[in-house]
């Protein structure tokens, strides 16, 4: 195999720092194809300590006398320290990691070797494609159908094979709509908000160029969207661009939809921050928390200059701006900045936790997130290339699915009912979109993850995740189903650091784990003697 | 799977409390009725950005056209009174008697002038409003107020520039505007200020006037020596002593202290003569298995010719001596050193390392009340009104709210630590020894036992260190007096609760109180409805006959005490809390400070807590079960030596399950 060449050393002796709380490891450690392995003495627990190769974000060595240290930052934010006799061991080990963990040929990534006891390939994969979801929006109207015109990916190479348009909208039209749509993302339904039949749509920007050009298809799909819900009915398009980087985009073949082309549809501008900004305030606030040296005083401030709280809140105002518009105004939104695979699919799926209480269940969630983020065509490869550790130059890494997960998280804190699942799905969610033995996160779409044949040759994430053993981790023990919309506040005041995450393993003394293991301790133990009543 | 998992199925009465606390008002009716604000919105915002957002998206949260948003916690507060039916005109307490009652136009500053009917009683101030079937807007007691000033002048123009504004102490202003014609506002004014400041026109305060009854006495909560007995003292080389029994020794001590067995009552008298105000060095807390000590004492009076007193310095020695092991005692001395240095000028000072041999001292570098005083102001300045929007956390910082709290946190965690590791028994101070020094000596106690993370505990706890030990409440809150300029008014025992809210986040299965309870707390600090707080300190209060003559607050909470506990409560014997007292791990109570603003609510609070009383039901009803059971259990073995001998043993092995 290939990776032989790579792995320079066989093994070294080693001890291991794992931060405050835990206590250090002694032991052989090893490189494998996909993992650091430490395999603590004999006499000492049998306990085989594993770190996955592709987690490590950044690694850093230094030798001295006849002995070495290696740093390895991880994508999850932890900092690991090695301590390794031997300086020769030392730069073998380090390069070896170095190679490994920044290969980037997907077929040959862990989850393609990754066989867990108990879990059935195949299994999983099938849960929650779009036709699922189109099930449920057929029993609620007729005013949408499921099209197959993407079957081969030659319309939409980002979009899933199945996708949900208007009714009266026939295949050929989404052909000429999706020539008129960067990347071919056409509009397609989001969400269908059942108690007033709006809509939610996203789609990418039109290609109206210098010139204003239009397209009679694309306008009648829109038109058709506003004709499904009701009579008269309006719509909103909400531009995650400023007006003037709208603007400018016709210079390079963009733009956006022209009032006079679309009537009953309105534009609105909610600029969201994305790419090397959005990656750099999270690079920054990762600095800052990880900074144990710095005076304290200025923490404050300093946090407030990492700008990551002001992304959270503009994220959660504009979903908010989208579900108030379908909630209160009845009106139907479409979503869209220039590619519709980054803060687009940010808004959309904020805006349906807020208004669906079906997505904040455990297996509603899952299923948002693999429609609206794995399906939907978000390029978790390029994206989530690298952490906030890497000091490599980013190119297409930026941390918008993290920002979801943090505004989710500042959901479920402002509503510790409404949701069904807790922090610990969330945090698995991180980990995994970064590095996973599992193959949900592969790849930057549908289309990639068939030439790769990632359904039939990974594990799901889902089967992973929905194990009996894990879900004491990852739900909330104080569900209860609350069948209206959350409307979150979005306050400077009322947005918090997500500790549990940024802090995590700096965390204070009883971690928050801790008390919910309690917490569900008292739920469970109540249940049980009222099962016995 | 889910996605036919149909809302019905849930448990009805959960699902609708939710959806009171979401929408604030009813369910799904408001939402209709909320269209007409919200619908020209998103058409307005095209062009124009973030305020516009923000303010919408919060506008989902309950707004404009239901004011019970901004009631709400006043409803809570007052439904623990005896009278809270909202439909009734005048909700009255025994003993409370209805004043005046005038039409005015209340300029609330979230939702716009409303008119309102507003009723001036001998306790309370309240408004209902004219507009929308007479809801109650607010219910304030009138011991909340600092000050009140009018605004504006008979010739003043402009809509609603004639009336009064009035400056709370919890962090609220409450403006009013009156009809120009015929002083209207003159006859508000003057009842107002007689009524919010009863001292100053020789009246009572409310709390002699309060006939409220309960079925539970608060006085009866703490009593010295059971407390001491508790603590297994006396003992061998600590002995209670009455020497105080007529405030003889110090005007501001409680009667009954505890000193060492070997200094002699003589011994203390000659102490008191060197220590600010005779408040000596008295045991607070003692550690049940490494005997190390908390005491606390005010400062000594050095001068600036840095006087001695043998007497002093061999006092300290004894405390340090009832552990025969140790070597030094530690002094943790809580202010900055420029300050205590600065309080040899006015005959203070500190213990410096020639006189006292055995003694290492600290500096804990915690201002003093002024400094706390404007902190807050500060923060008042960026939470009310309005809310500071753009530069939230750096405004934040630039208060030093949160580095004040950071850093009596930091000292009652090093005493506490001391004590805890058996390396030192503590003595602390600060100038006169009634306020940080209560600070740290009441933090570290909490951190260190766990009997006063209970809720009876906690009020022995405040109970003791704070009002029998003469923090002086009435000057630093000002109760029924007019001067809102005293510099002796400091929020010191505000910011000790906020500690304990600090405290109790970052272990949320360490207290059997909720914040309500913390809440309640303050709210009754100001109201001036209970004996609790009034007064500076015990004899005072002996000498007014304060627990004859009021009712304690301990009474109101522990005759309804289902409502201010802690669902998660696990008791834990021994377990010292050391919380982390960095700055990343602080947070500004929201809940507190910005509870007025009706778009930081915490969201659905009706909900959680009903989810919380079910679970507390659940939970006691777990544990009964599980006692009947061990009982059974244990006469069937009774014999076993493994099993407890006693059902009131075998309560902390029950509880330690959660």
């Amino acid at each position: 195999m290939e990776f032989s060449e790579l792995i320079r050393t066989g093994r070294a002796q080693a001890e291991l720092l794992r931060g405050p709380e835990a206590p250090p490891l002694r032991g052989t450690l090893c490189v494998t194809s996909h993992h650091l392995l430490l395999s603590p003495g004999t006499e000492a627990s049998p306990d085989l300590w594993l770190l996955l190769l592709r987690s490590v974000d950044s690694i850093e060595k230094r030798v001295a006398g006849d002995s070495g240290t290696i740093t390895l930052r991880c994508k999850d934010l932890r900092v690991l320290q090695l301590d390794i006799e031997g300086v020769e061991a030392t730069l073998d080990i380090a390069r070896s990691i170095e190679a490994l963990s920044s290969l980037e040929s997907v077929i040959t990534s862990f989850p393609f070797f990754y066989r867990p006891k108990g879990l059935r390939l195949g299994d999983a994969w099938h849960f929650h494609p779009p036709e699922r979801y189109y099930q449920r929006v057929a029993r609620e109207t007729n005013a949408w159908r499921l099209s197959e015109v993407n079957e081969d990916f030659s319309l939409c190479p980002s979009y899933p094979r199945a996708l949900i348009v208007p009714h009266s909208v026939d295949d050929q039209a989404l052909a000429r709509s999706a020539g008129f749509r960067q990347g071919g993302r056409f509009p397609v339904l989001s969400y269908h908000h059942a108690r007033n039949g709006t809509a939610l749509l996203r789609s990418s920007q039109p290609l109206t160029g210098p010139q204003k050009r239009r397209c009679a298809e694309d306008e009648e799909l829109l038109r058709a969207v506003l004709v499904g819900a009701r009579p008269g009915a309006r719509g909103f398009i909400i531009d995650t661009r400023s007006a003037q980087a709208a603007k400018q985009a016709r210079m390079t073949g963009g733009g956006t939809e022209a009032k006079a082309a679309y009537p009953g549809w309105k534009r609105l501008h909610r600029p969201l921050e994305r790419g090397r900004p959005l990656q750099e305030s999270f690079v920054r606030l990762v600095e800052a928390c990880g900074d144990l040296e710095q005076s304290m005083d200025r923490w404050l401030s300093r946090l407030e200059g990492c700008r990551w709280l002001a992304h959270v809140k503009e994220a959660l105002s504009t979903a908010c701006l989208a579900a108030q518009g379908m909630e209160r105004e009845g009106a139907c939104i479409l979503v869209h900045g220039a590619e519709g695979t980054d803060s687009t699919l940010l808004v959309t799926s904020l805006a349906q936790l807020i208004l669906d209480p079906l997505s904040r269940t455990m297996d509603g969630f899952q299923e948002l997130v693999e429609r609206e983020w794995i399906q939907a065509g978000h390029p978790f490869q390029l994206r989530c290339a690298h952490s906030a550790f890497s000091h490599a130059r980013p190119k297409h890494e930026a941390p918008t699915f993290l920002l979801f997960l943090d505004c989710v998280w500042q959901l479920g804190r402002q509503f510790p009912l409404s949701l069904e699942f807790g922090e610990g799905l969330l945090l698995a969610l991180f980990e995994h979109a970064y590095a996973s033995p599992f193959g949900s996160f592969l790849c930057n779409s549908e289309k990639e993850r068939g030439l790769c044949e990632v359904r039939t040759r990974t594990h799901s994430l889902w089967s992973g995740l929905n194990q009996p053993k894990e879900q004491r981790k990852l739900r909330n023990p104080l569900y209860a189903l609350n069948p209206l919309a959350i409307w979150p506040s979005v306050e400077p005041q009322s947005l918090r650091l997500w500790q549990g995450l940024f802090l995590r393993w700096t965390r204070p003394p009883e971690p928050s784990e801790t008390a919910w293991e309690k917490v569900w301790q008292i739920v469970t133990d109540s249940e049980k003697t009222e099962g016995s009543a | 799977m889910t996605q036919s998992r149909q809302p019905v199925r849930e448990g009805g009465r959960r699902v609708v409390a939710q959806g009171l606390g979401s929408h604030g008002v009813g369910g799904r009716a408001p939402e209709g009725a909320e269209q007409g604000p919200g619908a020209e919105q998103p058409g307005n915002a095209g062009g124009a950005r973030n305020p516009r957002v923000s303010s919408m998206a919060s506008a989902s949260a309950p707004k404009c056209n239901s004011h019970t948003s901004e009631n709400e916690p006043v409803k809570s507060t007052s439904q623990d009174g005896v009278n809270c039916d909202l439909n009734e005109t005048v909700p009255r307490l025994p003993g409370e008697t209805l004043i005046t009652d005038k039409e005015v136009i209340y300029i609330c500053p979230f939702n716009g002038p409303i008119k309102g009917r507003v009723y001036i009683t001998n306790y309370r101030l309240y408004l209902r409003s004219l507009e929308t079937d007479s809801t109650l807007i607010f219910d304030v007691p009138l011991g909340v107020i600092s000050r009140i000033e009018k605004m504006g002048g008979a010739t003043s123009r402009g809509e609603n520039s004639y009336g009064l504004d009035i400056t709370c102490k919890d962090m609220r202003n409450l403006r009013f505007a009156l009809k120009q014609e015929g002083h209207s506002r003159r006859d508000m004014f003057e009842i107002l200020t007689r009524y919010a400041f009863p001292l100053a026109h020789s009246l009572p305060l409310f709390a002699f006037l309060n006939e409220e009854k309960f079925n539970v006495d608060g006085w009866m909560v703490y009593n010295p020596v059971e407390e001491y007995r508790r603590q297994g003292l006396p003992n061998h080389q600590w002995r209670i002593t009455f020497i105080n029994k007529c405030y003889e020794l110090c005007e501001t001590y409680p009667a009954l202290l505890v000193v060492p067995y070997r200094a002699s009552d003589d011994d203390l008298r000659r102490v008191a003569a060197f220590r600010s105000r005779n408040r000596i060095p008295v045991l607070s807390w003692i550690h049940p298995e490494n005997k190390m000590v908390i005491v606390r004492c005010s400062q000594p009076l050095v001068g600036m010719s840095g006087k001695r007193n043998k007497d002093d310095e061999k006092y300290l020695d004894v405390i340090r001596e009832t552990n025969r092991q140790l070597s030094k005692l530690t002094i943790y001395d809580a202010r900055p050193s420029v300050n205590a240095v600065a309080n040899k000028a006015t005959g203070g000072g500190y213990e410096s390392d020639d006189a006292y041999h055995n003694a290492e001292l600290f500096f804990l570098d915690i201002h003093n009340i002024h400094v706390m005083r404007e902190s807050l102001k500060k923060v008042k300045d960026i939470v009310y009104p309005n809310v500071e929007e753009s530069h939230w956390l750096s405004s934040l910082e630039s208060t030093h709210w949160l580095e004040h709290i950071k850093l009596v946190l930091t000292g009652a965690i090093q005493v506490a630590d001391k004590v805890s590791s058996g390396k030192s028994s503590v003595l602390v101070h600060c100038s006169d020894g009634w306020d940080r020094t209560a600070q740290l000596t009441s933090l570290a106690m909490l951190m260190l036992d766990s009997f006063y993370r209970s809720i009876e505990g906690f009020e022995i706890l405040v109970q003791k260190e704070w009002i029998s030990f003469g923090h002086k409440f009435a000057s630093r809150i000002g109760h029924g007096d007019k001067n809102h300029a005293d510099a002796d008014r400091s929020p010191i025992f505000l910011q000790f609760v906020d500690c304990v809210w600090q405290m109790s986040k970052q272990f949320p299965t360490a207290f059997e109180f909720n914040e309500r309870f913390l809440i309640t707390i303050l709210d009754h600090l100001y109201s001036c409805r209970f004996g609790t707080f009034l007064l500076n300190c015990e004899s005072a209060r002996e000498k007014q006959k304060v627990t004859e003559r009021t009712v304690s607050l301990w009474s109101l909470i522990n005759s309804n005490k289902e409502k201010f506990k802690n669902p998660f409560y696990t008791k834990e014997i021994n377990r010292v809390l050391y919380p982390v007292a960095s700055m990343r791990h602080l947070e500004l109570w929201v809940n507190y400070y910005i509870r007025w603003n009706p778009r930081i609510k915490q969201q659905q609070p009706n909900a959680v807590e009903q989810r919380y009383m079910e679970l507390l039901a659940l939970r006691d009803d777990y544990i009964k079960r599980l006692e009947e059971l061990q009982l059974a259990n244990s006469s069937k073995v009774s014999s076993a030596s493994t099993s407890p001998s006693s059902p009131s043993q075998m309560m902390p092995h029950v509880q330690t399950h959660f």
